[in-house]
């Protein structure tokens, strides 16, 4: 296989999404959930992505860090922390993070306008 | 035996977790050289393609019409990973055939589903030793299916006799939701099938036999 002279192949060029400035709430349950994790300690923050995959095409990743090289939007939000990947800032403008809490499939929800479909465990979104 | 021109596009992926990155958005395991289905929601075949690392890049090799909706597809997914996509299409020839073909040295070959893939810079301006009409009795012999005949995009993968790229096992990807179903209930409408001629609604018609996608009763 020649790949020897990449130099001179085409590269792709990969448009990236418009940055927005993302807005997203925390419902009464999120964030009761969110004070029992953090507890006094607001040194970390809560970093909400998304990754390529599921069944829909782009997956939740939910994270809590105390920093990340990814480049991110960072917002405070009834206290706390929120990093944002300025990369899916597109997909996650006007979400809102719930709690669910039940035997299965509790946890946090993440309810996205964005979104035209989701997979049945919720997890996936396109 | 023989091998034929596969109209094929080839892309060099290059980056940090590549392999992982077709991996989740496709039917097969995919940790190292293989054959694997990218599909959307509704389980509908986008392409079939085949993972060659190289180096520490990737290729990836698959049907020429596909090309540019599978880097659609692709590139909507990057999200700020250190991902590019580089088109090398144009310096290498891509074939399809059985594996005791004569090859110039710098030929990198791939087990495919198709059979063995000859992937031959351009500078050795390779030809085919198979006829179409070769390819195609070959393909009906041995039961294999191919682009534009039996795959399509409104098929989906167990249909046209791809059952072996969906891992049964793997996790999410897109439209797993659905194989996994149609697997689990046992309904996957249809299936590859050799028959011999006539064939009414054959996907591939050969001299004697010819392939179809069987509805299952």
């Amino acid at each position: 296989m020649d790949c020897g002279t990449c130099e001179t192949a085409p590269v792709i060029q990969v448009h990236a999404p418009d940055v927005v400035d993302v807005e997203l709430t925390l419902t009464e349950k999120a964030t009761d959930m969110l004070e029992d994790a953090f507890g006094d300690d607001r040194s970390h923050a809560l970093l909400v992505g998304v990754l390529s995959g599921g069944c829909s095409g782009y997956m939740y990743d939910l994270q809590i860090v105390e920093s990340t090289e990814t480049p991110c939007q960072e917002l405070n939000i009834k206290g706390f922390r929120v990093l944002v990947p300025t990369a899916s800032s597109h997909l996650l403008d006007g979400i809102e993070i719930d709690y669910v809490d039940r035997l299965m499939g509790g946890g946090f929800k993440i309810n996205n306008p964005n979104a035209s479909a989701s997979c049945g465990c919720g997890e996936s979104f396109s | 035996m023989g091998m034929v021109r596969h109209h094929a596009y080839t892309l060099l992926l290059q980056g940090q977790d590549i392999l992982s990155f077709i991996n989740g958005l496709s039917t097969n395991q995919v940790d190292g050289a293989c054959t694997t289905v990218f599909t959307n929601r509704a389980a509908k075949i986008v392409d079939v393609c085949e993972v060659i690392p190289v180096g520490s890049h990737v290729a990836l090799v698959g049907y020429e019409p596909s090309k540019s909706t599978v880097i659609a597809h692709l590139a909507e997914r990057i999200l700020g990973q250190s991902i590019s996509l580089t088109d090398i299409s144009e310096l290498n020839d891509v074939f399809l055939g059985t594996d005791d073909e004569s090859c110039p040295e710098d030929t990198t070959l791939h087990q495919s589903h198709f059979g063995t893939m000859y992937i031959i810079p351009v500078k050795h301006r390779w030809e085919a030793t198979w006829t179409e009409e070769d390819w195609t009795e070959h393909r009906i012999r041995n039961l294999i299916p191919y682009h534009g005949h039996e795959i399509t995009s409104k098929v989906h993968p167990l249909a046209c006799g791809l059952g072996d790229l969906v891992h049964p096992q793997k996790g999410c990807y897109i439209g797993q939701e659905v194989l996994t179903r149609m697997r689990s209930r046992g309904k996957q409408g249809h299936r590859l099938v050799k028959r011999s001629n006539p064939v009414e609604k054959a996907t591939t018609v050969g001299a004697n036999e010819s392939l179809m996608l069987e509805r299952i009763q």
